[in-house]
Formats: C-alpha cells, sequence, structure tokens
C-alpha cells in the first residue's frame, strides 16, 4: 500500500468525519445530532483501518484492535444517549436540543 | 509498491494546492450551506445538492489526476468511498430522521466495503453486525417512537417536526466544519511525505494474506489485549445497567425481606424540577432534602 | 559578686514565674482547675526566695565604704573625685545569650545585677506573692481561674525582666510585656463591656507612651550604637549609660547631628515613663483599668508595673541629669500630676477609684522626687508606697468581697464592726499614706519633701499641699467606711461573681434581710488566706520606712548609692544637684562633718517633717469633721462650691477632652482614609477587575447562550485554530 492510497483514505475518513461534524452542529434532532456522531466515528475508524493496512506488522492488528474498541465505545453510546433521548423527551415532549438551554452562566 | 518522494510532492504541489483545497472547500461549504435542511424551497436544497456533488467529483478528479501513472486502486474504492461519502452527506442533509437513520445504514455498509479493501474482513463484518443490526434498528425504533408519541400528541403534518427541518446557523457551522476539512485534507496530502513505515510489514502482510487475518486477529486480541478487551465487555454491561436504569418508567423499591417491591414514583415526572429525579435508597425520592432547596 | 549564689541562679528569678505560667496556662484548663494556683505559687515563692538571697547575699557583699567629706563650697570637687578615683560599683552584667545579632545591632539577653535591681525584685517578687497567695482567696470559684494565675504569672516574668534586664531592648520586651498582661488582666471580665473598653484604652494610651519609649531607644541606637546599658559592665566604658556622660571622649567624637540629637532621648525615654506610670496626660487609664480584678489592681496597677517608669529615669540617669531642660519636664509633670489627681480623689465615691487617683498622685511624687534627681527618696517611696497601696487595695478587696461587690462608700458605714481585722489594715494602710509619723509613707514623704525644699520651694509647697489633700481623701474614705453608724449594701451589686453562691449556698436569701448588720455579719467573713497576706503587707506598710532610717550607714540609700545607674549620674550631675544631703549615701549625708552643713541638713529636715506632719493633721481632722462628725457639713460644702464640685466629679473634663482633641480627630482621619481606600484605591482596583469582567460579559452574552452545540462550533473553532498553527 502506497502513500497515495494512504492518503485517499485519509480523505475519505476525513470527509466522514466532518460531514458528522456539520451534522452535529445544524441538526436539531437529538437523535440526528447522534447520528452526527455515529457517522464520526465511521470517519475515525476509516482512519484507523487505513493507518494500520498502511503500516502492517503488528500496526495492522493494531489499527483493527483500536476499531474494535471503539465500536464498544459507539455500543456503549448509542444505548446510553438513546436512553437519555428518551428521557430527555418525556420531560420536554420534544427532541429538539434547543429545548435545553440551560448550560450557561 | 512504488515511492518516488521527489516526484510525488512535485505533482501534488502542482494539481492539489493548498489553494485548490481552499477553493473546492469555500464552495462545498456553500453547497453544503445550501443543501442542508431550511425554510428554503426544495429547487435551492436541489442546486446545494448539485454543488456539493459537483465538487465532490472535482475533487475525485484532481486526486485521481494527482495518482496518474502510479499503481492506485480499484474501482470498489472509488464506488464504496463515493456511496459512504453521499450517504453520509444525506444522513445530515435529510429533513426526516427515519430518512438520516436509513442513509446512515448504507454509510455502514459502504465503510464496511472499505474495510474489506483494507484486508480488516473481520471488522467489516463486526461494522455491519453492530451498527447496521444492532446500534442502528435502535436508532429507528427510537424515532419511530419519538415521532409517534409526537405527531399523536400536537398532531404535526406529515412532513415532520419544525427543528427537523430546520437547521440552526448552518452558515457558521459550514464555515467551521469545512475550515477543518480544508486543514485536514491539507495535512493529509501536503505533510504525508514524511511519514514513516514501521513494522515488519512482509510477516503481518503474508499472515494476513494468506487468510489466516481474523485469526491472527482473534489471537492477538485475546492474549495482548486480554484485558483492554475484557475491561471494553465491563463497559458494555455497565453501559447497558445504566440504559436500563435511565429509561424505566418506574421506580421500584425493596422495603425489606418481607414485602416485594414497591411502586414510589414515576423515575421521570413531567414537572421541570431537577430535584423531582428519583434518587435511589429512599423512601420518598422527591421528599429528599437537597441543601439548595 | 559574681561568685553570688544570687547571681548565679539570677536567670531562675524571670525563668520560674514563666514556667509557672506555662504550666496553669497549659494544663490549668484541663486538669489543674481549682488547683491552678500552685504553679504560680511555686514560682513566684522561690523567685521571691532567690531574690532575697540575691539581695542579702549583695548586702553581705556590701562594704558599706566611707566616701570622702564633701564640705560645702566645694561642689566640683564631688564630680572631680569621682572621675578621677577609679570606681567600682557594686554591679555585675550578666549575658546568658545572644538574642539578636544583625549586623551591628546586637542583643544580649542578660542581666544587670546591682543594688537598684535587687531591691526591685524583692518589691515585685515579694509582693507579687504576697498578692497571688491573697488572690487564690479572693478569685475563688472564678470562671477562667487558671487564666488569671497564668496572666499572673506571665506578669511577674515580664516585670522581673523589665527590672533585670541590662539592655533597652530587653527592657523593652519585660515593658510590653507587663502591658501586655495588664491589658489581659483589666479585660479579665472581659464579657462586661466597661472592663473591656477599660483595657483597650490601657493598652491604647500605653501605645502612645511606648511609641515614644521606642523612638527613644532607636535614636539611641542610632547615636550610641549600642543598646546595652553598661556593656561588659560598669568602668568599661562600653555601655550606653556610660558613653553618655557629659565631658566623656565618646560625645566629644561624635558627629555634630547627633550631639544635637542626644537632648531628645530623654524627653522620647520621658513619653514612655509617663504611659507606663500614668503621669499627665497619659494617666487617663489607670482609673479605667480598675475595672479588672482587685488583686491585678495591687499588683499591677500599684504596687508593680505602674513604678516602671520611675525605675527607668533612675536606671537611665546618666542619659537625664545633663539635661536640665527634661528634669524640669518630669518634676513638673510629677507634681502637677500628684496635685490634680489628688483633687479628683477628693470627690471620688468608688473605693478603687479613690485608690486608684491617689496612686497618680503618689507615682507623680516619685516623678518630682526623681525630677528633683532625688533617686533614692523616689525608689524609697516607690518601696513603701508598693506595700502600703498594695495592702489599701487589697483591703479594699476585702470589703467589697464582704459587701456583695459594692464599693461605693455612699452605701456603706461603721464596717469597723462588721470587718474589724479588715478595719485595722485598712486603718494601717490608710496612716501610711496620710503620711502620720512612723508609718511609712510619712518617711518616704518626708525625703521627697526635703528634696524639694532643697531644690525648689514651689514644687515644695505644691507637694506639701498635696500631702495635706491625701491625708484628707485617705481618712474621708476610712471615716465614711469604717466608722459611724452601721450601714452595709444588701443587694448585690451588678455583675458580682465571686463565687459566693457556693460557699453560702446553706444560707436562704431572704436570711440576709432579717437585720442588715447581721446579714453582712453573716455573710463577709474574712478567709484566712486573704488576711494573712495583708497582715504582712500591714507590717511592711508600718515599719518599710525604717528602711532608709536617716544617718544609719547601711541603709536602702546607702545600698541604692552603690548601684552605678546612681553613681555614674552624680558624674552626669550639674551642679544645681550637689546638695550633699539628699544624695544617696556614698556622696553624702554619712559622713558629713561639717557642722555648718549637719546644721542645716538637720534644720531642714525638721522643718519639712513638722510642716509635713502638720498638713497630715489638717487634712485628717478636716476629714473627721466634714465626714465623722458632722456628716451633713460635708454635704453643705459640696453645695456651697457647685462650679468647683463640677469640675471634681467630672475629673477636669478630661476624658472629654481626649474624647475631642484626639479619639475624634483620629476618627475623622480614620473615615477620610477609609473613604480614599474605599472610593479612591478600591475604585481604581475594582476599574481594572471591572475591564476583563466587562470583556467576559460580553463574551458571555454573544457566545455563551447555554446550546450544546454552539460550544461544539467553539471548541472545533478552536480546534481549527490549533491545527492551523501547527501545520501552517
Amino acid at each position: 500500500m502506497t502513500v497515495l492510497v494512504l492518503q485517499r483514505y485519509l480523505a475519505v475518513g476525513a470527509i466522514l468525519f466532518v460531514i458528522g461534524l456539520i451534522g452535529f452542529m445544524t441538526r436539531r434532532n437529538l437523535i440526528v445530532l447522534f447520528l452526527s456522531t455515529e457517522l464520526m466515528f465511521q470517519g475515525i475508524a476509516v482512519n484507523f483501518i487505513a493507518f494500520g493496512r498502511y503500516h502492517m506488522g503488528q500496526g495492522f492488528f493494531h489499527g483493527q484492535a483500536f476499531v474494535v474498541f471503539l465500536l464498544v465505545i459507539a455500543a456503549a453510546e448509542a444505548s446510553l444517549a438513546l436512553g437519555l433521548v428518551v428521557l430527555l423527551f418525556r420531560r420536554r415532549n420534544t427532541l429538539d436540543a434547543d429545548a435545553w438551554r440551560e448550560l450557561k452562566g | 509498491m512504488l515511492s518516488l518522494p521527489s516526484t510525488f510532492s512535485l505533482l501534488a504541489a502542482s494539481v492539489l494546492s493548498p489553494v485548490t483545497i481552499l477553493i473546492l472547500c469555500v464552495v462545498a461549504g456553500v453547497g453544503t450551506v445550501l443543501l442542508l435542511p431550511g425554510k428554503r424551497e426544495a429547487t435551492i436544497r436541489w442546486i446545494g445538492g448539485v454543488i456539493l456533488l459537483a465538487a465532490l467529483l472535482i475533487f475525485i478528479a484532481l486526486v485521481v489526476r494527482q495518482g496518474a501513472g502510479q499503481r492506485g486502486e480499484g474501482v470498489y474504492f472509488w464506488l464504496f468511498s463515493g456511496i459512504a461519502v453521499i450517504s453520509a452527506i444525506r444522513v445530515v442533509s435529510h429533513a426526516k430522521p427515519v430518512y438520516s437513520a436509513l442513509y446512515f445504514v448504507l454509510t455502514v455498509l459502504a465503510v464496511a466495503g472499505l474495510f474489506v479493501l483494507l484486508w480488516a474482513e473481520f471488522m467489516a463484518a463486526a461494522l455491519i453486525l453492530i451498527y447496521a443490526g444492532a446500534i442502528l434498528v435502535t436508532y429507528v425504533f427510537v424515532i419511530m417512537l419519538a415521532s409517534q408519541a409526537h405527531s399523536g400528541a400536537t398532531g404535526q403534518p406529515a412532513e415532520g417536526a419544525e427543528y427537523d427541518r430546520v437547521s440552526r446557523e448552518p452558515v457558521l457551522a459550514s464555515a467551521v466544519g469545512f475550515a477543518l476539512m480544508g486543514v485536514l485534507l491539507f495535512v493529509i496530502f501536503e505533510k504525508s511525505e514524511g511519514m514513516v513505515r514501521g513494522g515488519n510489514a512482509a510477516v503481518a502482510g503474508d499472515a494476513a494474506s494468506e487468510g489466516g487475518a481474523v485469526r491472527a486477529l482473534g489471537a492477538y486480541l485475546f492474549s495482548d489485549q486480554l484485558l483492554t478487551l475484557e475491561l471494553a465487555g465491563l463497559l458494555l454491561t455497565v453501559s447497558m445497567v445504566g440504559a436500563v436504569i435511565i429509561a424505566r418508567r418506574y421506580v421500584a423499591e425493596g422495603a425489606g425481606e418481607t414485602r416485594p417491591e414497591v411502586i414510589v414514583s414515576p423515575a421521570t415526572p413531567l414537572d421541570d424540577d431537577p430535584h423531582s429525579i428519583p434518587v435511589y435508597g429512599t423512601r420518598n425520592p422527591v421528599a429528599k432534602a437537597y441543601p439548595e432547596t | 559578686m559574681e561568685n553570688l549564689v544570687g547571681v548565679k541562679l539570677a536567670y531562675l528569678i524571670p525563668l520560674l514565674p514563666l514556667i509557672g505560667a506555662m504550666v496553669a496556662g497549659f494544663l490549668g484548663a484541663r486538669w489543674l482547675k481549682e488547683k491552678s494556683h500552685w504553679p504560680i505559687w511555686i514560682g513566684v515563692g522561690l523567685s521571691a526566695v532567690l531574690s532575697f538571697v540575691l539581695l542579702f547575699g549583695m548586702i553581705g557583699k556590701w562594704p558599706g565604704r566611707a566616701v570622702a567629706v564633701q564640705k560645702p563650697g566645694e561642689e566640683a570637687s564631688l564630680t572631680t573625685r569621682v572621675l578621677s578615683t577609679e570606681f567600682k560599683a557594686m554591679a555585675v552584667s550578666v549575658n546568658w545569650y545572644q538574642w539578636i545579632e544583625a549586623g551591628d545591632f546586637k542583643v544580649e539577653a542578660g542581666a544587670l545585677i546591682d543594688p537598684l535591681t535587687a531591691v526591685m525584685l524583692c518589691v515585685v517578687c515579694g509582693i507579687g506573692l504576697l498578692i497571688t497567695i491573697y488572690a487564690a482567696g479572693y478569685m475563688k470559684g472564678e470562671k477562667g481561674y487558671f487564666r488569671f494565675f497564668a496572666y499572673l504569672g506571665l506578669f511577674i516574668f515580664a516585670m522581673t525582666v523589665l527590672v533585670m534586664a541590662n539592655n533597652f531592648v530587653l527592657l523593652y520586651l519585660g515593658w510590653e510585656g507587663v502591658g501586655l498582661c495588664s491589658y489581659l488582666l483589666i479585660g479579665f471580665y472581659f464579657e462586661k463591656p466597661a472592663a473591656r473598653e477599660a483595657a483597650k484604652k490601657a493598652f491604647l494610651v500605653n501605645r502612645i507612651g511606648d511609641f515614644g519609649f521606642g523612638l527613644g531607644i532607636m535614636l539611641i541606637f542610632v547615636i550610641f550604637g549600642t543598646v546595652s546599658f553598661f556593656g561588659n559592665g560598669p568602668g568599661t566604658n562600653s555601655g550606653v549609660l556610660e558613653l553618655a556622660i557629659p565631658g566623656g571622649n565618646f560625645l566629644g567624637a561624635l558627629e555634630p547631628w547627633k550631639r544635637q540629637a542626644i537632648p531628645w532621648i530623654p524627653f522620647l525615654l520621658m513619653v514612655g515613663a509617663f504611659g507606663k506610670s500614668a503621669q499627665f496626660p497619659l494617666y487617663v487609664w489607670l482609673p479605667d483599668a480598675m475595672e479588672g480584678p482587685t488583686p491585678v489592681s495591687a499588683l499591677i496597677h500599684a504596687a508593680t508595673m505602674v513604678t516602671a517608669g520611675v525605675y527607668m529615669i533612675v536606671r537611665c540617669g546618666t542619659l537625664f541629669v545633663p539635661n536640665s531642660a527634661a528634669m524640669f519636664t518630669i518634676a513638673t509633670v510629677g507634681t502637677f500630676t500628684a496635685i490634680f489627681a489628688a483633687c479628683i480623689a477628693l470627690r471620688q465615691f468608688d473605693l478603687k477609684k479613690v485608690f486608684a487617683y491617689s496612686t497618680i498622685s503618689q507615682l507623680g511624687f516619685m516623678f518630682a522626687a526623681v525630677g528633683l534627681w532625688s533617686p533614692v527618696p523616689g525608689i524609697f517611696h516607690l518601696v513603701t508606697h508598693a506595700f502600703f497601696k498594695a495592702l489599701l487595695f487589697l483591703s479594699s478587696g476585702v470589703v467589697m468581697h464582704a459587701m456583695l461587690g459594692h464599693l461605693d462608700m455612699r452605701k456603706m458605714s461603721g464596717l469597723r464592726k462588721v470587718l474589724p481585722k479588715t478595719h485595722l489594715l485598712m486603718l494601717t494602710g490608710c496612716l501610711a499614706l496620710a503620711g502620720v509619723p512612723i508609718f511609712a509613707g510619712f518617711w518616704s514623704k518626708d525625703e521627697i519633701l526635703v528634696s524639694a525644699w532643697v531644690y525648689n520651694k514651689g514644687i515644695f509647697l505644691v507637694l506639701l499641699f498635696t500631702a495635706f489633700l491625701t491625708a484628707y481623701y485617705t481618712f474621708r474614705l476610712y471615716f465614711r467606711v469604717f466608722q459611724g453608724p452601721v450601714m452595709v449594701p444588701t443587694e448585690p451589686a451588678e455583675g458580682h461573681a465571686h463565687g459566693h453562691d457556693e460557699e453560702h449556698g446553706h444560707e436562704p436569701v431572704d436570711e440576709h434581710l432579717q437585720g442588715q448588720a447581721h446579714a453582712a455579719a453573716e455573710h463577709s467573713h474574712e478567709p484566712n488566706i486573704m488576711i494573712w497576706p495583708l497582715i504582712v503587707l500591714a507590717v511592711g506598710a508600718a515599719l518599710a520606712g525604717f528602711l532608709n532610717w536617716p544617718e544609719r550607714e547601711k541603709s536602702l540609700g546607702g545600698f541604692l548609692g552603690e548601684s552605678p545607674s546612681l553613681i555614674l549620674a552624680h558624674l552626669a550631675t550639674d551642679a544645681r544637684y550637689n546638695a550633699a544631703y539628699v544624695l544617696p549615701v556614698p556622696f553624702g549625708a554619712e559622713e558629713i562633718h561639717d557642722a555648718a552643713v549637719r546644721r542645716q541638713m538637720h534644720s531642714d529636715h525638721l522643718k519639712v517633717a513638722l510642716l509635713s506632719i502638720l498638713a497630715a493633721g489638717l487634712g485628717i481632722y478636716s476629714a473627721y469633721s466634714l465626714h465623722l462628725k458632722n456628716r451633713s457639713r460635708g454635704e453643705e460644702l459640696v453645695a456651697r462650691y457647685p462650679g468647683l464640685t463640677r469640675a471634681l466629679e467630672a475629673k477636669f473634663w478630661v476624658d472629654e477632652v481626649y474624647q475631642a482633641a484626639v479619639v475624634e480627630p483620629l476618627r475623622g482621619l480614620g473615615r477620610l482614609f477609609y473613604a480614599i481606600d474605599r472610593y479612591v484605591v478600591d475604585g481604581f482596583v475594582w476599574l481594572i477587575g471591572f475591564v476583563p469582567q466587562l470583556f467576559g460579559f460580553t463574551l458571555k452574552l454573544s457566545t455563551q447562550r447555554g446550546s450544546l452545540q454552539g460550544y461544539a462550533v467553539t471548541m472545533l473553532l478552536a480546534v481549527v485554530v490549533i491545527l492551523l498553527v501547527l501545520f501552517l
């Protein structure tokens, strides 16, 4: 695998990550918010795997192991986040993130 | 496995210069702003989508042009990455959460394809199983639950809630986001020539190419990363318990050995008092005295 | 001298009371409780024993030196004689350790042991011991019993340091230490607002004096380069008190500005002495200090601490006597204070207040004496006064104890029958204070009057009149309280807390009302622990006058005359102060063979003694006629001079003048500074703080809107900026 190929995979990862980020910043639906973070996870996972493939050797497994843990985190995050979304939805009866603006001094 | 750093960097400078990346990012940003859900007409959003697509295509063309004459990757890479990026854009830009979720499944599938291209077959399978199979289903459930409750409660029109149809500060977010993208792409294409390659490529490459990659990964995970793996499992358990507790509708409290569970109060009262969040271990959670009350 | 047991063990004299105070203070609250007096009794008792060992050891070594005759008309020869002969004073300077060392500034912790110190130590520790014994009875059952005794021990420590110090800084330590203890003990009943105020007043007024004293010490160091009294010892010409003698090489070699600054030293030191010894105008704290427990009034505010100023002036005689302006100031202020305080005492009704003003007045006598450079009469009066004034205070303490806390002489009468022992003791004290012959006060006052007669007839007349007033107010008190029909207060005074409830718990209250005299007699016992020290003091008050029996070779005057401070001061004396027979013995009266001088001396002594007896008799008689024979005549007299009465009762409005002239301007100044601090300085600081606050407020309004995604945008922006900085 050449640097050239690595660059292309990294570019894909970066694009996915930034799209997720933009989604996180612009969308107001709490669920879509979390979907956007999952998108960011995808971008990062692509990066890890690509780097592992590029370095090969132990690095190959390092990259994949990282993605394993990334999936674990994503699953845990999704379960908790969705639980919280449900809780918040019950409180305000809306999924609008702008309904929760207490976080200021 | 060709590497000619000097010619490569020359070539890169001529094709994918920072200025080009900047212009592309600006164009893509404008497209994104137009594409994002808002109080605009559908045609304007279409125009935005076209602009974004055009920018993407130009970018792909530049990348291909940059790598001309070298051994690149097959058509599958372009296919999978194109699907991944376009469906990711749709995830973000679609006004209906259910469609977002479905597009996200598409992204996941495409990314899994990329993983296969990168010899990570196990990860590809895991990604599809976990993401497309488990997480996304949960998302869809929650979306349907919420939108059903919502439309049932307020009688919203079919096109969805206002907060789904109008995004917040698309200009600022796009500007910042594409600024980041510009920096990242610049770093990836301009600053990556000094990158060192570590490890014994031949050994692992052989092991992986022999089809024993999954076995080797398993051995690695359960020997070198055993503790981390167990901790990850523990984390999953904890989050599961947490999710159960958060989402429960009623608090049940065992009041001694002789009596069965007694329902004390709803877990999530509809009043907005933060102190009415149930506190476990007290008989009457609402009456729990806080210093500031 | 150096080999004396007393000198070798001298360091124990301050140390033992300090240890006692620490034991009582640290262990008293939890473990010793009602036995808290024991460490102090033991510590002060041992110190008293050591003091007397020291005194008698020194008396044993006293050569009883014969000194050359001084003839009239040969005044100058005195100075020349002492200068020419190699004098050897009875003194030793012991350095225990280097206390402070900073460049040229070196202070030893050490003692100067000479007759003056020995006498002062005996007074401090002896009377201190008697008063601590008395206090155990007086303070019985009080809250903070251990605290009281810890303070007493600390006071004795500070006072012994004061009189033993061999340099100015150590003297200052003791000086401030006694001030602190005085403050603590005046405010012993700190729950009483009056006591708190009195303690603060004492402390603040003393600050004025101590400020001057401190400046004086600094000036001394600047000019002399040392703060030691006698350096390595008298005669080595290395200490301040020797270098200050006019005509020496040191002063001649000084820079001009230093020579010009020297006359200011005595004035600065004098301010300290006036504050500590309650002289006009810094006397105002002493009457208020009577808010403290009576043993404190007796020990600190009558017998010992207030005499520190007198001691200090005598000790530093060589700094004072060359400066006739300073000496005249001291004499004048002392004289004025004597008559001024005596006048105020005329119209006081509180027993302790009368004695407080009397103390101020008697201190005025002492200052007049040292101001006329008659140190022996001054110190002699200090000693006798310590005896009889302590006796008077403690007796009034017994009266107060018995009269349920009352001290107002209008509320009691005829206590002779109720408190027979106290009556006799009080009578002894009154006789001594009034200056009735044989009793101690007569002799010492007489000597002061003789000095005044010889040096300044005006001062003499004022002091003689003061003696008359003293006799009058003393016996006014005596006749009113102890003679006449029996009358005792039945209701306890406010704030009277002497543990009578515990002692007389068996006695129902209404029994007090059955008959006044009976009730009071039942109530007012005279505890032995309080009476015995008084008997010792009474013996002293009666007989201490014989310590300085004139024309006896081994008398107090002769002994004190061996002190280097006194000897050297005479080298520095100008010719005005050379009347042989008022000087200490080595220079004076003992060997006056010249018949004319002897005749003169005898006639002076006789005249003065007769006049003084006459004054005392007149005073006692007027008190008798106005306050015993026909008490209404006193009131008629008061009614005839309403203006004078009002002035006396208002204490000449000195407190009000202080309020208007010192307190209010200072308070106004304080308000001004407060305003400047609050609005100018703080305003500036506030402005500095306000700018970032405003900035932050703007940021908060613009960026902090509580939206999670908004924060994400901000964070991302920061990440982009950081990446740009890193990679571009």
